[in-house]
């Protein structure tokens, strides 16, 4: 018998591979895009990807009970998988790309070692689909943590940014060692440009899961695919003709098992009859590296009974019944019943219970913070706020004529905004701490924070102020005073403020424009008066 | 234009005449020229011939570094920011009498690139010629100021490096020393924690302003900034003045933009420290001034 691979399947995976890499491609150019270009508006949708993914348009939309238009998008991915299969999977999603490239890279080194029979279960994703589901039922969004494209774009923002910006000037200050004045001058110009932000809380968690998420290839060929993403368990649910159906001319076939143990998603092309048409990803795998090419994909339109993934009804029914019982755990807590002062959520975003019911924690707005000041929230949002943007004023402050976060959110957690509407939403209220301000406890002249205040009139005014100093004199100096009604909470006094590890000036939550109850003084209806 | 030819005259008939422009400088200029007039760019020539033209501070082939105030993220219309246009028109007067390279940089408050574009000042430089830098803090180096107060401090290495600085601030109010125009420009030269300055602010910015040696400095009072300064927030916390003051009299251009805000120089105690310091003339009646409408 002739013994020869097919090379129109060969040929078909390495056009696979290019497809994986040029998706990819766009992914990081669309995330490097992801900053403040020159331009106050975004022209180019910088978080597009993200609409084309069912699972977050049916989670958001369950949960905040609102339609977020974009997600019309992922109609399309759920038509496409309905027809062809989850070629999404094998052939665009970026974070499949990542597993690919590892769980390739680790056949390589011998780390992986895929076995015949491998019998571990693939039902795990759809468990955690199921709970993911429900719990958007109870407008409990735990979507965004294992969602994969949230879960990529949330570790390229937090971990691969920084990472990126430490290489570059780590480079830079090597060139000008070196004595390469103008390499070292380049490199600082363009990070000056790009603007990467380098700075995150909790960076060493949610950078770990993520080599967590790649050192599990090692164990399994593309792991998260096979067992974790709730993703790709909703496309497989999805993926119900899968015209082009797998076929083993059993003539040709020598019984190598070769095809099932490559399978990257462990679909099992063989035995003959055990294909399952949901696992497959169509990354023709087995009918490239096949001996004797009998294996191809011809197109046949009969809808075929899924082979699919053992999942009792009585396992769904638990599954349902706990997650029934878990997801309200993420809502006792006092976070629900009253603000919480670090609580400071970007300009637009909508009322905090829409708010977290909407936000899948990407991290998109965090990567196109301009001075770095959203950060992802570990306690201030409360168990459900995990990873959620919260603008850390010591980190980085609110850039007045900037409304970037709002463009590029791609649930519309936060509310799209001009730059003219943006100068007008509050966000918190600073506060002087009169104990450690210069002027009030050291008598010291200082203003700092009045000078950066970007409002005009400023909302902090100021005051004279005189300090009774331990020789006995009164020094007297101008001391900041924060007019409330006029304060954004935009926090450049606190990131300015010279006493920099506590700062004398601090913004809080209260007086925040979307709440209608983390209020302070009572506004008097000025239209009414002049009325009367 | 017949001023402008008068001038060009005078200068090329001294330099026939075998008379240094230096020279004349002592006995012919004005110390302070203001000028006044529509176009940003014509009072902004017409204040640098009134002094002895561009030729008279740069020379053929030097390097030259220009500090205009880019610190907020403001158009040029809120004047927080030096006018662009005034920039374009120094860059292009520098690489006409010669310059071999103009950098444009400041060390701005809020984001650089925002501040660089929205000043308009990064287009307007470029499309001039000039070489905008945002800064950099590895170019930034602790150097020896010798001030009363300020012994050492982080200076980008930008303005060491310079054969000659061109020192362009805004006119502004500021709460602490009262106005920021020339001296206070220098606080964008430094790196560091620059808010300490404030604590010692009229000290900080004489020995920053004795260290900065400019050859030439030019303040744009084309629109001045007189309430919620320094960086405004609404064109009516602005005045339209439509005036230049160049010269090379540190103090003397500063007291003399004291006086848009009806400031007595003699109050202001920068002034008072630079001028018992030696760094120029305080009292503007004994300064030669040369207005002129344009």
């Amino acid at each position: 018998m002739k013994r020869e691979q097919s090379k129109k399947y060969r040929q078909l995976q390495k056009l696979r591979i290019v497809s994986q890499l040029a998706f990819f491609a766009i992914f990081f150019f669309l995330f490097i895009k992801t900053h403040y270009g020159g331009a106050d508006y975004l022209t180019i949708t910088v978080e597009r990807f993200f609409h084309f993914d069912p699972l977050l348009a049916l989670t958001t939309t369950i949960g905040a009970r609102l339609f977020f238009a974009a997600f019309w998008l992922s109609v399309v991915t759920l038509v496409f998988t309905l027809i062809f299969g989850r070629v999404v999977c094998g052939w665009i999603c970026p974070f499949g790309a990542v597993h690919q490239f590892f769980s390739f890279l680790f056949k390589k080194t011998r780390w992986l070692k895929p076995k015949r029979d491998d019998s571990l279960s693939l039902a795990p994703k759809y468990i955690i689909l199921i709970a993911v589901m429900i719990a958007s039922f109870f407008a409990v969004n735990l979507v965004g943590y294992l969602d994969p494209l949230s879960f990529l774009y949330r570790s390229f923002a937090v971990y691969f940014t920084p990472f990126l910006n430490m290489a570059f000037s780590e480079s830079a200050s090597l060139a000008y060692s070196l004595g390469l004045e103008s390499l070292g001058q380049t490199i600082g110009q363009a990070l000056g440009n790009v603007a990467l932000n380098s700075f995150f809380q909790n960076a060493l968690v949610i950078g770990l899961l993520f080599f967590t998420a790649i050192a599990l290839n090692a164990w399994k060929e593309r792991f998260w695919c096979r067992y974790l993403c709730p993703a790709g368990a909703l496309l497989g649910l999805f993926s119900r003709f899968n015209v082009f159906k797998l076929k083993i001319d059993p003539e040709k076939c020598i019984n190598c098992h070769l095809c099932s143990i490559q399978c990257e998603t462990n679909a099992r092309p063989f035995p003959i009859g055990e294909w399952r048409s949901s696992e497959c990803i169509y990354c023709e795998t087995c009918a490239a590296i096949c001996p004797t090419a009998a294996i191809t994909f011809p197109l046949k339109w009969k809808a075929e009974k899924i082979q699919g993934v053992n999942l009792s009804r009585r396992k769904l029914l638990l599954t349902s019944l706990t997650t029934l019982f878990i997801a309200p755990i993420f809502k006792i807590t006092p976070h629900r019943q009253r603000a919480y002062p670090a609580l400071i959520r970007p300009p637009g975003a909508l009322p905090e219970e829409k708010f977290l019911d909407k936000c899948i924690k990407c991290g998109e707005c965090m990567k196109v913070c301009p001075t770095n000041g959203l950060q992802p929230a570990l306690t201030e949002a409360g168990p459900e706020g995990l990873w959620t943007p919260v603008l850390v004023p010591r980190i980085g402050y609110c850039e007045y004529y900037c409304s970037l976060c709002s463009q590029v959110c791609p649930t519309g957690a936060i509310k799209e905004l001009t730059i003219e509407e943006k100068t007008t939403v509050k966000i918190g209220t600073a506060f002087v701490n009169k104990n450690r301000c210069l002027p009030y406890a050291l008598g010291q002249q200082c203003i700092v924070c009045e000078e950066h205040c970007p409002v005009s009139p400023k909302a902090i005014q100021l005051v004279k102020v005189e300090t009774l100093t331990p020789e006995g004199k009164i020094a007297t100096n101008l001391a900041p005073f924060v007019n409330v009604n006029d304060c954004i909470g935009c926090g450049i006094c606190e990131n300015k403020c010279v006493v920099v590890d506590e700062p004398a000036i601090r913004v809080s939550s209260i007086g925040e424009k979307r709440s209608e109850k983390n209020r302070l003084l009572l506004q008097v209806n000025t239209q009414n008066d002049s009325q009367e | 234009m017949e001023r402008r030819d008068f001038i060009k005259g005078l200068l090329i008939g001294s330099l026939a005449a075998g008379i240094s422009p230096r020279l004349l400088a002592q006995s012919g200029y004005p110390e302070l020229a203001v000028v006044t007039g529509e176009s940003p760019e014509k009072i902004t020539r017409g204040a640098v011939e009134l002094i002895g033209g561009m030729k008279r501070f740069i020379g053929r082939g030097d390097r030259v570094i220009i500090k205009p105030n880019i610190g907020w993220d403001r158009t040029p219309d809120m004047a927080a920011c030096t006018n662009p246009e005034m920039v374009k028109t120094v860059v292009t007067m520098s690489l006409e009498a010669g310059a071999k390279e103009v950098i444009v940089m400041d060390h701005t408050i809020n984001q650089p690139k925002r501040c660089y574009i929205r000043s308009g000042i990064q287009e307007a430089a470029q499309s001039a010629g000039a070489k905008v830098l945002l800064p950099d803090d590895q170019r930034l180096k602790k150097v020896n100021l010798k001030g009363e107060w300020l012994k050492e401090w982080e200076v980008f290495v930008d303005f060491l490096e310079a054969d000659k600085i061109i020192n362009m601030p805004a006119t502004k109010v500021h709460s602490l020393s009262k106005v920021t125009l020339g001296m206070k420009n220098w606080l964008g030269a430094v790196g560091g924690s620059r808010n300490q300055l404030h604590q010692r602010i009229d000290e900080a910015m004489v020995d920053l302003a004795a260290f900065f040696k400019p050859a030439l400095t030019i303040l744009d009072s084309y629109r001045i900034l007189f309430r919620n300064g320094p960086q405004g927030g609404r064109i009516s916390d602005t005045r339209l003045m439509k005036t230049v003051v160049a010269g090379t009299d540190p103090v003397a251009i500063d007291a003399y933009g004291a006086t848009f805000f009806d400031f007595k120089p003699q109050e202001l105690l920068f002034l008072q420290l630079a001028a018992s310091r030696g760094l120029g003339k305080l009292d503007l009646e004994k300064v030669r001034i040369e207005k002129r409408t344009v």
